[in-house]
């Protein structure tokens, strides 16, 4: 699902963020990616979802090579991954409903849609009651678990996410960390960045590690207990 | 699934006026100055046409019924006169004529002109000459028979002048098309100038929502989406603009009939006859859009993602 080839990508002649990167992530996988800051994660993601090329190397995404992708091809295709960024990026100026609801008229479903989904999904994260507030009225984790939401609404077949437990408090980082697990296990291949060992180790899953742009060490998943089923966001699918 | 669909969602338009309504709300001072340039613009260029949508219609009033003035010399004998209308009653074409005595001829200019009336009064001897005034069948006018009996009426003694109103009635037409052509040419620059203040109010609401229209990117909005709200917003303020001109001339225009027309009948009654027919009013309508379109087209298409 996610191939980087031999991916170099250098912002000018002293500063190399990934250097020969070369992994693979099947469909269907759980991964995280960790590292020290300032290791390539961010820069990884970025390829990922397209915001920039590679200066050498290949990244396939979903079958699709980015690099030989039209312009024109990369809004559809970027509604195929559900990235949750390390700043939120919410709309300040539009209601939590009104940031969940623009993804779905981006996606075309008609507006009598949009309360029910929209509702389903903070619901996933206990956020329904924050429904008509402003990005700026709610706490770091609250904005954090609205951006996870938004990431998972039209449930992708790629979830990205960097650092999305950073601001949040243990109880709450297992309850984003088990979100993540139910879209996976609804299909969706999930690849999460962050530098919490703890939370790495406890969930067992596979793990690629960079240090200074270079992938230093691969763990694979350990034998996980039995998955939990039933829908994402209580609207089936 | 394809990676290409670029039939637009179907709640995209209402979205599209939605959101360029907010913006246009939100940043109201930029979008009046937009709308004043338009409306700046295309008053202009419906003053233009309305003067002349008026004398056009005069034009088309007189040229029904052609005439033949025929100005005699101050000091024309009664015998001359009397000759001139037997030659007149002789040809059948300057038949219909009537006498306009030196009297009936300040009569009638201090009738039309009621402000200059004092001025020829101070003049002390009247200087308007008689006149026989002809009524002639406009397509007989311009036919050579026509031309040598004028040409054997200027010969005639007693006769200062002999003047054809289809002549400044083709000095009129041209004069319409003038005032046309200025206006559209000065409406067009203005209006050049409208589209470039509404690129530019379109610029600083793009850069005032650079970071909303990144998130709308990475999230997977088309440029097409994008941008449809930019584009709204400045088609609407060319029609608010177009809107707000016609107002303001259709205002002029009863003032202008309520107040000035009575007075001076002549002038003033030709240029507060009639108001602008609905195609030229669609045309101001479609004239102002366009303008916002073009503007708001140049900024957005400066627009894109910035390669990484």
């Amino acid at each position: 699902m996610i191939h980087f080839y031999h991916v170099t990508k250098r912002f000018d002649a002293y500063s190399t963020a990934l250097h020969d990167v070369t992994f693979h992530i099947e469909k269907g996988e759980f991964v995280f990616l960790t590292g020290a800051s300032g290791a390539g994660k961010s820069t990884l993601l970025k390829l990922i979802l397209r915001q920039m090329q590679p200066t050498e190397g290949q990244v396939v995404v979903n079958g699709r090579n980015l690099k030989a992708m039209k312009r024109s091809q990369l809004p559809f295709f970027r509604r195929e991954i559900g990235m949750v960024f390390q700043d939120f990026k919410l709309i300040e100026r539009m209601t939590v409903f009104e940031n969940l609801s623009f993804i779905l008229t981006v996606l075309g479903l008609p507006p009598r849609e949009h309360k029910k989904r929209v509702y389903g999904a903070l619901r996933a994260v206990s956020l329904h009651h924050k429904l008509n507030a402003y990005p700026l009225q709610l706490s770091g984790g609250e904005q954090q678990r609205i951006a996870i939401a938004r990431a998972l609404i039209n449930d992708p077949l790629v979830i990205v996410a960097d650092e999305p437990t950073g601001n949040l408090d243990p109880d709450l980082t297992q309850e984003i960390v088990q979100i993540f697990a139910e879209a996976n296990l609804r299909g969706s291949t999930v690849l999460i960045a962050t530098h919490d060992r703890e939370l790495i180790e406890q969930s067992g899953r596979r793990v690629i590690t960079l240090d200074h742009g270079r992938i230093t060490d691969e763990k694979a998943a350990t034998p996980q207990r039995a998955p939990r089923t039933g829908p994402l966001f209580g609207i089936g699918g | 699934m394809p990676l290409r669909d670029d039939t637009l969602p179907k709640n995209t338009i209402s979205y599209f006026f939605r959101e360029a309504m907010r913006r246009m709300w939100v940043s109201k001072r930029t979008t009046f100055v937009a709308v004043a340039m338009i409306a700046i613009a295309l008053l202009i260029v419906g003053s233009f046409l309305l003067v002349a949508e008026n004398l056009g219609r005069a034009v088309a009033r007189a040229e029904g019924k052609s005439r033949v003035d025929i100005y005699l010399n101050v000091d024309a004998t009664p015998s001359q006169i009397a000759a001139i209308d037997a030659w007149l009653a002789a040809h059948r074409d300057f038949a219909g004529r009537r006498f306009v005595s030196k009297e009936a001829a300040l009569a009638r200019f201090r009738q039309s002109f009621t402000n200059l009336s004092e001025i020829v009064g101070q003049l002390g001897e009247n200087p308007f000459p008689a006149s026989f005034e002809c009524e002639v069948a406009p397509a007989l006018a311009q036919t050579p028979a026509f031309a040598g009996q004028a040409a054997e009426l200027r010969g005639l003694d007693g006769i200062e002048q002999v003047q054809f109103d289809w002549e400044w009635i083709e000095k009129l037409k041209k004069l319409i098309n003038l005032v046309n052509l200025a206006g559209l040419v000065a409406g067009g620059l203005l209006a050049v100038a409208a589209a470039f203040t509404i690129a530019n109010v379109i610029r600083l609401t793009m850069m005032l929502y650079r970071e909303e229209i990144d998130i709308m990117r990475l999230v997977g909005a088309t440029e097409r989406m994008i941008r449809g709200p930019f584009i709204i917003e400045g088609i609407l303020q060319g029609l608010i603009g177009a809107v707000v001109a016609i107002a303001i001339l259709f205002a002029a225009f009863l003032a202008g009939r309520h107040f000035l027309a009575p007075r001076d009948s002549l002038l003033w009654g030709f240029l507060f006859n009639t108001f602008l027919p609905w195609q030229k009013l669609l045309a101001l309508l479609a004239g102002g859009m366009l303008a916002g379109y073009l503007g708001s087209w140049l900024s957005v298409r400066e627009s894109g993602e910035e390669k990484a």
